[in-house]
C-alpha cells in the first residue's frame, strides 16, 4: 500500500468545506417572469458522505479505513503520474463531502501550481475538475481517451523527468477536447447490487410514456461477459472496481491490479519501480480493519464508494412524504425552498419550511407528470448482497442507468462500449441539490440551464423538454426546487 | 427518355449529396450511427420531411397538413434497436400553444406484439399511474384521415399540470404509428385533435407484413455478414422480399457504420420462396435481428 500523506488531503477538503458553505446561501430572488431560477447549492448538512445504516462492526471498520485510503494524497513514490489530473480521490470527489462530486474550488489550480505546470485554459479556481478527452487522433481516427492535465516534471520528487504537458491551446483549437466532471458516488453499492433483470424490468415499465415522449434509451453493455454495465458518464463501467481502478491509473497515474501498465513509458518518469505500483499487500498495513488491512488501493476505493449510504433529501421527513398536492398557485417561489438554516427558529422561517414542503411536493409531481421521470427513474431495487445494508433494498437514484442520445448540444463524439458520442447515461440525480457543476462536462452551475441544454436535435428528452417549457412559471419553479431537495 | 435521364443525374447527385454528408456525420462523431439508406431509392419510415405547411412521409403514404401556425421543431433521435422512430416533433410558432410528436413502433421488434387496443390500453393505464394525471377520454376507437383512404385508430386523452395530451395510434405498414398532441387547454387539443381528419394516406399497394418471415423454411439462400463487429445486442433489419423470392431493400434500422456496411451486402444476397396469395406471388416486408447472442461464453 502507498505512503499516505493525509493532512494535505485534510486541509483541502477543510477548505473547500469553508468556500462551499459560502457559497451555498440560497438566492433570495424571486423568479423573474416565467423563467425559472436556480435555488444554488442546497444548504445546510452534507446530506451524504456517510456509511449505510445498518452496516456491522466489522464493516463500519472496513469503510472507515477505506475512507481514509479514499483521502490519501499520492507522491511519485507512490506511483503518481507521470501525467496526471490530480493526486488524490478526495480532491476530485468532495462536494458536498468525501465521495462526492467536484467542489466549488476547484484543486487542480493548486495542485498544478504547485508542481509547476501550466494551468490549461479550462481549468479555472472557480470551474469543476476536470479531465480532458481528445476526439480524435491527429490522423483523424477516433481517440475517445483521457489526457492527463499535469505532469510530474517539475516536481522535487521526479527528478530528470522531462516530458511535457500536452498542447492543450492546440487542440482546444481545433475542437478536440471535451471534458468530463467527477461523478459522485454515493449510494453505488445499492447500484451495484441491482440485478440486470431488474434495470431490464425497470426501464420496460413505463415503455408507454416513453413511447409518447419520443424516447427510447438502452443499455451499454459490459464487452467482455455481455451484463449491463452502469457506473461513468456513459455506463462505460462494469463494477466500482474497475470503475476505482481504471480512474486510479488514469486520474491519478498509479498502475494496480486491474490496470497494471503505465500510460507513459517514458523510463526517466519512472520512480516507482513496482508492478503494479499499488499492489495488494502481503503485508498488513494495520488499518482499524484486519480485512482491509490486506487489500489494495483499488479494492478500498471501491469498498468506500460500495457502502457509502445514498444521499438523504432535504424534504425526507414524514411530513414531505404525507405531503397533498397543492395546486399550482400555492407553489412558492425560489426564496423559499431551502431548508431553514440550522439554528434559525423564526416564524418566518417556520413558514418558509412549509412552503418548501408544498413546493418540493408539487415539483415531484411536475416532474413525474412531464415525463421527467421517465428516464430519471424515481425508485429502484437492489437484489440480494452479501453486504445486508444493500440487500433487497429500495432506492431513489432518479435514474434508469440506461444511456440515451442527447443530441447535438451535449453530443462530446466519443464512443465508449456500446454507447456512441451522442448517447450518455442518464445521470443519477439523488444528491443534486448539492451538486455545484451540472452536465458531464460540467459546463454549468445552473439547474435551469442543465434542463434547457437537454434539447437540442436528436435529443430523446426534445418533448420532455417543451413540456417543461410549456409549464406555468410556477411550476417550472417547482421542478428546480424540488430537484435542489434531493 | 431525356426526362428520365435528368432524373437518374438528380438521383446520383443526391446520392452523392447524401455520401458527404454521411462522412462528414462519421468524421464529426467516430462511431456515430448513419442511419439512412444513401443508395436506395426505397423511402424508409424515418424519410418523412416537413415541406411547405405539410409532414410528409413517403413510407407510410401519408401526408398530414400541419395546423395553422405550426412549423417543424427539433428532429428526434435516431431510430432504436427496438425499432422505436421518432418520426417528427411539431411545434406551434405561439409560445406554448401547443406541441405534436409523431413516432412510429416497427411491430416485427415490438416484443409485447401489441395491437392497437392493448397499446391504448396500456398507454392508459401507464400515464393514469402518474401522481397528477387525469384520464379525460377513455381508449375508444376514431377513424382519421380524409375518406376514402381514412383509417380505424385509438384516441386516449389525459391532462396533468396544465398541459392537456391526447394520444392517437394507429397501424400503419408494419408499424404502431402515434400522434401525440399536447396542447395548454381542452379546446386547444380538440383543435389539433381534428387536425388529424386531414391526414391524406395514399391508397397505395405495400408489401404485405409477416413477421419472423426471415426465420421460417420459406428463406431458401442465406448469406452472413462477414467482419460485422461483435454486438452485445441483436442488430434491427428490415427488409423487402420481391415477388420473385429476391431481397429487394435493405434497412438496417440501428448500427454502427461498420455493422451496416457488414450487413447490407450480406442481406441482399438472400433469397426466399416467393409468397403467394390466392396464387399470386406478392411482396413481403419482414424484419429480423442479427447478432447479439452466443459471443459471451468464452473468457478468451
Amino acid at each position: 500500500m502507498a505512503k499516505r500523506t493525509i493532512a494535505y488531503a485534510w486541509s483541502l477538503a477543510s477548505l473547500t468545506a469553508i468556500l462551499v458553505a459560502s457559497v451555498s446561501l440560497p438566492s433570495l430572488a424571486p423568479a423573474q417572469g416565467r423563467g425559472p431560477t436556480d435555488p444554488g447549492v442546497r444548504g445546510g448538512a452534507a446530506g451524504a458522505g456517510d456509511p449505510l445504516t445498518g452496516l456491522t462492526a466489522a464493516e463500519l471498520a472496513f469503510f472507515e479505513a477505506a475512507k481514509e485510503v479514499f483521502a490519501e494524497v499520492d507522491a511519485v513514490a507512490d506511483g503518481l503520474g507521470p501525467r496526471f489530473n490530480l493526486d488524490s480521490c478526495l480532491g476530485c470527489h468532495s462536494q458536498p463531502a468525501s465521495g462526492g462530486s467536484a467542489p466549488a474550488i476547484n484543486p487542480q489550480v493548486a495542485v498544478a501550481q504547485r508542481d509547476k505546470n501550466t494551468v490549461p485554459s479550462f481549468i479555472t479556481a472557480d470551474g469543476p475538475v476536470r479531465e480532458a478527452r481528445f476526439v480524435r487522433n491527429p490522423d483523424g481516427t477516433p481517440d475517445g481517451g483521457v489526457h492527463g492535465l499535469f505532469v510530474i516534471a517539475g516536481r522535487a520528487d521526479a527528478p530528470g523527468c522531462n516530458i511535457a504537458q500536452p498542447n492543450f491551446a492546440a487542440e482546444l483549437a481545433r475542437n478536440n477536447v471535451v471534458f468530463r466532471i467527477p461523478t459522485p458516488t454515493f449510494g453505488l453499492g445499492l447500484v451495484e447490487s441491482t440485478t440486470d433483470a431488474a434495470l431490464v424490468a425497470s426501464l420496460a415499465a413505463n415503455g408507454a410514456q416513453k413511447r409518447a415522449l419520443g424516447i427510447s434509451g438502452r443499455f451499454n453493455h459490459n464487452g467482455n461477459d455481455g451484463t449491463i454495465a452502469r457506473f461513468g458518464w456513459k455506463a462505460q463501467n462494469k463494477s466500482l472496481l474497475l470503475f476505482a481502478g481504471e480512474a486510479y491509473n488514469v486520474e491519478i497515474g498509479v498502475t494496480n491490479d486491474l490496470f497494471p501498465n503505465e500510460r507513459e513509458g517514458n523510463p526517466n518518469c519512472q520512480f516507482n519501480h513496482t508492478h503494479p505500483e499499488s499492489p495488494t499487500p502481503l503485508e498488513s498495513e494495520n488499518t482499524p480493519s484486519p480485512s482491509a488491512s490486506f487489500q489494495s488501493d483499488i479494492a478500498l476505493f471501491a469498498a468506500f464508494m460500495r457502502l457509502l449510504a445514498p444521499p438523504t433529501p432535504a424534504g425526507a421527513t414524514p411530513a414531505v412524504a404525507a405531503a397533498t398536492t397543492p395546486s399550482s398557485t400555492q407553489v412558492a417561489s425560489a426564496s423559499s425552498v431551502l431548508p431553514a438554516a440550522a439554528g434559525t427558529t423564526s416564524t418566518a422561517a417556520t413558514t418558509s419550511t412549509t412552503s418548501t414542503t408544498a413546493t418540493v411536493a408539487r415539483g415531484r409531481q411536475v416532474f413525474a407528470n412531464i415525463g421527467c421521470s421517465a428516464c430519471h427513474t424515481p425508485t429502484q431495487k437492489s437484489g440480494g448482497a452479501n453486504v445486508a445494508a444493500l440487500s433487497n433494498v429500495t432506492f431513489s437514484p432518479y435514474s434508469d442507468f440506461a444511456v440515451h442520445d442527447m443530441g447535438d448540444r451535449l453530443a462530446d463524439g466519443v464512443s465508449q462500449g456500446e454507447a456512441n458520442g451522442r448517447e450518455f447515461r442518464t445521470a443519477p440525480l439523488w444528491g443534486v441539490g448539492q451538486r455545484v457543476f451540472f452536465l458531464h462536462d460540467g459546463r454549468t452551475k445552473d439547474l435551469g440551464e442543465a434542463i434547457a441544454q437537454h434539447a437540442s436535435r436528436g435529443s430523446e428528452a426534445n418533448q420532455v423538454i417543451q413540456n417543461f417549457n410549456a409549464l406555468a412559471g410556477a411550476d417550472r419553479q417547482a421542478v428546480l426546487n424540488f430537484l435542489r431537495s434531493l | 427518355m431525356q426526362r428520365l435521364s435528368k432524373l437518374g443525374a438528380a438521383a446520383s447527385l443526391a446520392a452523392m449529396l447524401a455520401s458527404v454528408l454521411a462522412a462528414a456525420l462519421a468524421w464529426r462523431y467516430g462511431e456515430a450511427i448513419l442511419t439512412f439508406a444513401v443508395t436506395s431509392a426505397m423511402p424508409d419510415p424515418q424519410d418523412g420531411r416537413v415541406t411547405g405547411d405539410s409532414y410528409t412521409n413517403p413510407y407510410f403514404g401519408l401526408s398530414y397538413p400541419l395546423p395553422k401556425g405550426f412549423a417543424e421543431g427539433l428532429a428526434g433521435p435516431d431510430p432504436s434497436h427496438s425499432g422505436y422512430y421518432v418520426l417528427a416533433n411539431l411545434v406551434s410558432q405561439a409560445e406554448g400553444a401547443g406541441t405534436i410528436l409523431i413516432a412510429a413502433q416497427d411491430t416485427f421488434f415490438d416484443e409485447a406484439r401489441r395491437d392497437l387496443a392493448e397499446a391504448a390500453s396500456e398507454t392508459r393505464d401507464t400515464m393514469a399511474q402518474i401522481d397528477g394525471m387525469s384520464i379525460d377520454r377513455e381508449p375508444a376507437e376514431i377513424m382519421i384521415g380524409r375518406q376514402p383512404a381514412s383509417r380505424s385508430a385509438w384516441r386516449i386523452d389525459f391532462n396533468g399540470v396544465g398541459l392537456y395530451r391526447a394520444m392517437v395510434i394507429t397501424e400503419m405498414r408494419c408499424h404502431l404509428v402515434s400522434i401525440t398532441l399536447t396542447a395548454p387547454d381542452p379546446q386547444a387539443r380538440e383543435t389539433l385533435a381534428s387536425s388529424l381528419d386531414q391526414i391524406v394516406l395514399a391508397a397505395g399497394r405495400d408489401p404485405v407484413c409477416i413477421r419472423d418471415y426471415a426465420a421460417g423454411n420459406q428463406l431458401i439462400r442465406k448469406v452472413a455478414p462477414t467482419d460485422m463487429a461483435p454486438s452485445s445486442i441483436p442488430i434491427p433489419a428490415r427488409i423487402i422480399i420481391g415477388s420473385d423470392g429476391a431481397v429487394r431493400h435493405v434497412h438496417v434500422i440501428r448500427a454502427t457504420d461498420g455493422q451496416r456496411k457488414s450487413i447490407e451486402p450480406a442481406l441482399r444476397q438472400w433469397t426466399f420462396k416467393p409468397h403467394t396469395i390466392n396464387g399470386r406471388a406478392v411482396e413481403v416486408e419482414t424484419g429480423l435481428a442479427l447478432g447479439g447472442g452466443g459471443r459471451f461464453t468464452s473468457s478468451n
